[in-house]
């Protein structure tokens, strides 16, 4: 029997119970439910433990795009259930496979259904109509769900306009293993009230009722009241009952490992530039003057996880294949928006995105990366935009002023037509500074002046041009910015790359020993051996195919690795850096 | 300066250090050594309260005990808005002691259970159990159906009274009894709304709530 009732869809809540903000207590069959409503609308019905320390998410904190654990503060985004953040490691995006498992949620009849593993659609109540019903006060049973379903058979009430007549005539309409439908009648006047039987655990239930006809003004309290205190009757009767039963054992639910839409999703460390996403481009807009919008939904199924500051590859009809940053804001999870910048010397990439791709066309896209990860724990934190380098931090914005933290974002562009994503700027209110037409020396005092008030604990991110890039960079450390607080990322890499030295790479955990002639990179050498990497960009950008150097003088040639780093020595970044010494041994 | 007799743990003294906080009042703590010390059975504490129960708040020379004379006193002289206990409007303050009284039934059953499985108290802790899910049962009901006719708090008046500052430390603390409140989702929703009341404090054990959507 519970295996069948694992299949079918049962009410678990009233719409009322999910108001903004707010976080339900909902078991179905033994498994706790956190049932929270986004701002966005969306119903999350979730396994109700952190995936952290198991607290319950139903205390947790309901912030309209995120839903946070009250004990170590780990977010977790509307309808993907992913991991966003884990404060104690503010520097580093969470692992993808921190997901937690979510189960569908169906509104109808003014309830909320779920399942476990639900066959088939919400079923169809003969005599409800979706509008004008009456959701009756649920009530919560300590017994059986059969044992009250038994009860409800003999259950009486009055039709809603006859509430004080004599006893209304009941007849029994339909009746199944969780529902029953009754109807009364009296005089003229008759109500069908569908009563669900939720299987809370094997010895708890909870009746929802729902009546077929809303009653106006004031009679539609006395007809709650009404049935709320005929129910309760039913309730002590069928407690009574259970009481003096021996008590089944609790239903021991079944805590899976990983959820099966989790395992689907493509593997992150093994396929190289493989797109395995596909999306369908649901709307293409002009963002800003020469900047189209795209909005990317999924063909099937839900979209990854992102976290902000992330990129994908945008795989296109020409073969070219691009980086695009995320500009979504926390929790806004049914689609990824981003912004592409017609180039005047493009080689195919934006002016494909731009000419080509169209409104309904389908493209393959990479899962998120995130090389630009956002720490949440600075006292303020300087965004500093450069033209379309406004895409992730845009993002970034987003996410703090969700969260309430102190941020201003500087926009450099030159005409106010140029700045991107007017509708996302706008709800930034004071804390968006723009930046309008100036010069080279103008935007180097205009950086002088917002990067002058360097305190600890504040960080500094940058995304914009090469030289604006550079500029910032300078600036700060002019200005006492440590390395540690500066977190840039650039378009692209436009140093010549001298690719003329040939070395031999050993890779430490695979024991292999590759030779790279000139002309030839790391990442090629190893592809050819049959070691995959992931990569993204494939110019020393973006921060994906970064390995760690256990022996060996690297030859920086990215825009990757901050001043530091790339002294240390320990780091490189396998697409486009080579060795100075004879042989580099890499973590690989 | 006020003073309150205090233990960090107590619920009926969280009462007072949220009515003060949601008033905006200053106020000194002694603390009270309960567990392990038992101090509110010390001679020198008998003397302030012969009951040996916490809380005590001593004001102008004043000595007060139990937690809902307490309340009724602090709203009484230092609310200048008069809404957490209005003295001129008599339905409310009927109903206001009603569910004072109320709340000294949730301390005698949901404090009683936390007693009992925190600090060991010998005590039937099914009759604890069972009473104080009596007492939630009721109060979610009219808990919803206030929600149904517009209304927000345990009164009749479209903002808080004391009543539901006495009602709320030990509902939010019965999880630490053993008295889960899953069943009563209209309680859930009060305890949010209590929370984002403006001066809203925490204790050990009770979370705050996020900011509510704007309207």
């Amino acid at each position: 029997m519970l295996e069948e009732a694992r299949n079918r869809w049962h009410p678990i809540a009233s719409t009322s119970d999910l108001p903004h903000r707010h976080v339900f207590h909902g078991q179905l069959m033994g498994r706790e439910f956190a049932v929270w409503r986004a701002d966005d609308g969306f119903v999350n019905v979730w396994e109700n433990r952190c995936l952290h320390r198991g607290v319950r998410l139903s205390i947790g904190i309901n912030d309209g795009r995120e839903l946070k654990c009250q004990y170590h503060g780990w977010r977790y985004a509307n309808r993907t259930a992913g991991c966003t953040y884990i404060p104690a490691h503010p520097a580093d995006a969470p692992a993808r496979t921190i997901t937690n498992r979510t189960f569908p949620a169906v509104e109808r009849y003014g309830l909320v259904w779920s399942a476990e593993e639900p066959i088939g659609e919400v079923p169809d109540i003969a005599g409800l109509a979706e509008c004008d019903l009456l959701v009756l006060r649920a009530i919560p049973v300590n017994a059986p769900a059969g044992r009250v379903i038994e009860r409800l058979k003999a259950h009486r009430f009055q039709p809603s306009g006859k509430l004080d007549a004599a006893d209304g005539e009941i007849s029994v309409e339909a009746a199944q293993e969780f529902s029953i439908a009754l109807r009364s009648r009296y005089g003229g006047s008759e109500t069908l009230a569908v009563f669900f039987v939720q299987p809370v655990d094997s010895n708890r239930s909870v009746i929802r009722g729902v009546l077929d006809h809303g009653v106006q003004g004031a009679g539609r309290i006395a007809v709650l009241r009404h049935h709320n205190e005929r129910l309760s009757a039913l309730r002590d009767l069928a407690e009574r009952e259970a009481a003096a039963a021996p008590a089944p054992a609790p239903i021991e639910p079944v805590y899976e490992r990983v959820s099966p839409e989790l395992a689907e999703l493509p593997e992150l460390t093994t396929h190289g530039r493989k797109a395995a996403l596909r999306v369908t481009v649901s709307k293409k807009w002009p963002a800003a003057d020469g900047i189209a919008g795209f909005e990317l939904r999924p063909v099937k199924g839900l979209l990854p996880t992102f976290h902000p500051g992330a990129h994908i590859d945008v795989h296109m009809p020409n073969g070219e294949i691009r980086q695009y940053s995320i500009t979504n804001g926390p929790g806004e999870t049914d689609r990824f928006v981003i912004g592409v910048k017609l180039e005047r010397d493009s080689k195919g990439g934006s002016k494909c995105m731009h000419e080509t791709v169209r409104e309904g066309d389908v493209l393959a896209i990479s899962e998120p990366r995130n090389n630009f990860p956002l720490r949440r724990d600075a006292v303020k934190t300087l965004f500093v935009a450069g033209g379309i380098g406004i895409t992730p931090l845009l993002a970034m914005a987003q996410a703090l002023k969700n969260q309430n933290l102190a941020y201003e974002l500087h926009y450099f562009a030159q005409t106010e037509a140029q700045l991107a994503f007017p509708d996302r700027l706008e709800p930034l209110g004071n804390a968006l500074k723009p930046h309008l037409g100036l010069s080279p020396e103008q935007t180097g005092a205009a950086l002088r002046e917002l990067l002058s008030s360097y305190k600890r604990d504040m960080h500094l991110y940058i995304c914009g041009p090469g030289p604006m890039l550079e500029a910032a960079r300078a600036v700060a450390a002019e200005q006492g910015w440590p390395e540690t607080a500066v977190h840039f990322e650039y378009f692209k890499n436009t140093n010549m790359i001298d690719d003329s030295s040939s070395f031999q790479v050993a890779l430490a955990r695979s024991c292999v020993t590759l030779k790279v002639p000139a002309g030839k990179t790391i990442l090629e050498a190893m592809r050819e051996a049959g070691i995959d990497m992931p990569s993204s960009c494939e110019q020393g950008a973006c921060g994906t195919c970064l390995a760690t150097v256990i022996e060996g003088e690297p030859d920086h040639q990215d825009v990757y690795l901050s001043r530091s780093e790339r002294e240390s020595g320990t780091k490189i970044m396998t697409c486009v850096s080579r060795a100075k010494s004879a042989r580099l041994v890499l973590d690989i | 300066m006020i003073t309150l007799y205090d233990y960090e743990l107590s619920g009926n003294c969280y009462k007072l250090r949220l009515m003060m906080s949601f008033l905006g009042i200053g106020y000194k703590t002694v603390p009270v050594d309960f567990y392990p010390g038992r101090e509110h059975k010390s001679e020198w504490f008998l003397k302030l309260n012969p009951l040996g129960q916490l809380p005590v708040l001593e004001d102008d020379g004043l000595l007060l005990r139990d937690a809902q004379a307490i309340l009724v006193y602090l709203a009484s002289k230092y609310d200048p808005s008069n809404r957490w206990y209005p003295r001129d409007n008599p339905a409310l303050l009927g109903e206001i002691s009603q569910w004072l009284a109320f709340a000294d039934g949730i301390t005698g059953t949901a404090s009683a259970a936390r007693l009992h499985d925190g600090l060991f108290y010998e005590l039937d802790i099914d009759a604890a159990r069972v009473g104080a899910h009596r007492l939630f049962r009721i109060l979610d009901e009219h808990l919803w159906f206030g929600e149904q006719e517009g209304r927000d708090w345990i009164c009749s008046a479209n903002h808080p009274t004391i009543a539901d500052v006495a009602c709320f430390p030990y509902v939010i603390l019965s999880e630490e009894g053993g008295i889960p409140r899953q069943d009563y989702p209209a309680i859930r929703r009060w305890c949010d709304r209590v929370k984002r009341i403006k001066g809203f404090i925490v204790m050990s054990g009770v979370f705050p709530a996020g900011p509510a959507k704007a309207a």
